[in-house]
């Protein structure tokens, strides 16, 4: 039998399909099977290989006694060495006939998040995790400095299948002049569902998930890791903030820890549950604190940041980009219970 | 004595342009079609700089440098591609510099000259 569910802020509906496979092994990553290899004896990213990236840029973490751009660092953030955009103010929009440019400018760094190119993030010690974060809020803060840069999004590729290019684990940090589509769409979906329910449509979304608990796979003072009610994806899970706040730069020390904890967990239970998937992980924020607050004066009350992973499982096909319909064949109380028990 | 250059491209009339334009500047050019003929080259003589496709039958441009890496750091390597594309596979970074085709072939020479002066 199945469901169509709706994802409350999008508004975008999604089958989940419970006839068809009810084991995790049924959704085990295939990845392995189908990647070649990874051309092996060199590396950019290993420690050793730093004279092969742009200069590292001074948030990099690492032994107070080595110099930059040489071995002894613990998370490094170097920009891109051939970036698709490059960093200058934006150029004026332009027009020819009904068609729009602007020159590509904007910012992409990658933060390598250990010098091992085999320790996954998942892998890592919890403190680790937590000098990944706060490397990446701190180089957040340092790009919204600059104004012009609209929108920061910080995102993980992990394995071929999810894009990555290179096994070396590693997150991206792209900044753009301009807030993309998708994020107006969430901020718009919560702005118009602050107006119904006179909170916070994410604050609510936790305490409902709370109450209901059959999609929580963890939770700590902090944070919640939990399965979404509409889940486009098998074992897709979103990590929500306890305290709101619509910028991840706010997250607090205590709080670092505590994400860094909950990330670990959650990783490590998808690799036990579905054989270590290839997977995306996306920071969903509000965009450059002194554009939203001026574009969405409400955006302290009605946005809530928060992480999204989806583990690559199953294959977006022609359905799916024809009507926007995702098909979903593990509905999302299911994988709870399965990454709840790992 | 002139600087030594490995040109790696599978067109054959595009490696032949290269090979004159790059000759009149001064350098030494052995050409090679394919990522194979370039490794026996690399182990049979000393080059001081290698330009590269990426796109090439057998093995592409990137596990080339990817295996000349493995075995030697310190030579330069220019990726000579005609798709923006492959800049987003960070394997790429193990060149030190990444050329767009064009039907100038000013950026080629001004990325060579550099490298080789550095």
């Amino acid at each position: 039998m199945s469901e169509l569910r709706k994802d409350l802020i999008s508004g975008r509906w999604v089958i989940i399909a419970t006839g068809r496979g009810k084991k995790p092994d049924d959704f085990r990553s295939s990845e392995k099977r189908a990647r070649p290899e990874e051309p092996r004896g060199f590396c950019p990213f290993c420690e050793g290989s730093e004279v092969k990236t742009p200069p590292e840029i001074p948030t990099t973490l690492r032994s107070d006694e080595t110099s930059p751009d040489s071995p002894g660092w613990k998370v490094r953030v170097v920009p891109n060495k051939f970036p698709a955009l490059n960093r200058g103010l934006p150029s004026p929009k332009r027009s020819k006939g009904i068609f729009q440019w602007m020159e590509g400018t904007g910012v992409h760094e990658v933060v390598i998040e250990n010098p091992d190119h085999d320790r996954e993030l998942g892998d890592l010690p919890v403190p680790h995790i937590r000098d990944v974060l706060a490397v990446i809020r701190q180089r957040i803060r340092d790009i919204e400095r600059e104004f012009h840069y609209r929108y920061v999004q910080v995102f993980k590729n992990k394995g071929r299948e999810a894009g990555a290019s290179l096994s070396h684990p590693h997150s991206q940090i792209v900044a753009t002049p301009i807030v993309p589509k998708r994020v107006k769409e969430e901020i718009y979906g919560a702005e118009r569902l602050f107006r119904g329910l006179k909170e916070c449509v994410y604050c609510r979304i936790l305490k409902e998930e709370d109450a209901a608990g059959e999609r929580i796979v963890i939770r700590n003072d902090h944070f919640t890791a939990f399965t979404p009610f509409a889940s486009r994806f098998p074992f897709e899970t979103a990590v929500y903030p306890a305290r709101h706040s619509p910028f991840f730069t706010d997250i607090r020390e205590d709080e670092l820890s505590s994400l860094a904890e909950t990330m670990k967990s959650v990783l490590t239970r998808l690799k036990g549950t579905v054989d270590d998937p290839p997977y995306n992980m996306v920071l969903h924020q509000a965009p450059n604190p002194s554009h939203s607050r001026q574009a969405w004066p409400e955006i302290d009350r009605i946005f809530h940041w928060h992480l999204e992973i989806f583990p690559i499982l199953t294959k977006v096909a022609g359905f799916e980009w024809g009507t926007g319909f995702y098909i979903n064949p593990v509905p999302p109380e299911t994988a709870a219970r399965f990454l709840r028990t790992s | 004595m002139s600087k030594k250059i490995l040109l790696v491209e599978d067109e054959k009339p595009l490696c032949l342009l290269y090979e004159e334009e790059l000759s009149k500047e001064g350098y030494a050019v052995t050409a090679v079609y394919d990522a194979e003929a370039a490794l026996e080259a690399l182990g049979s003589s000393a080059f001081d700089l290698i330009v590269t496709d990426i796109r090439m039958p057998g093995k592409d441009g990137i596990e080339l440098i990817t295996q000349i890496m493995g075995r030697r750091k310190d030579i330069p390597i220019i990726i000579n591609s005609a798709y923006q594309s492959y800049k987003e596979d960070f394997m790429t970074w193990a060149a030190d510099a990444y050329v767009v085709k064009s039907s100038s072939l000013d950026e080629l020479k001004a990325k060579i000259k550099q490298l080789l002066d550095r």
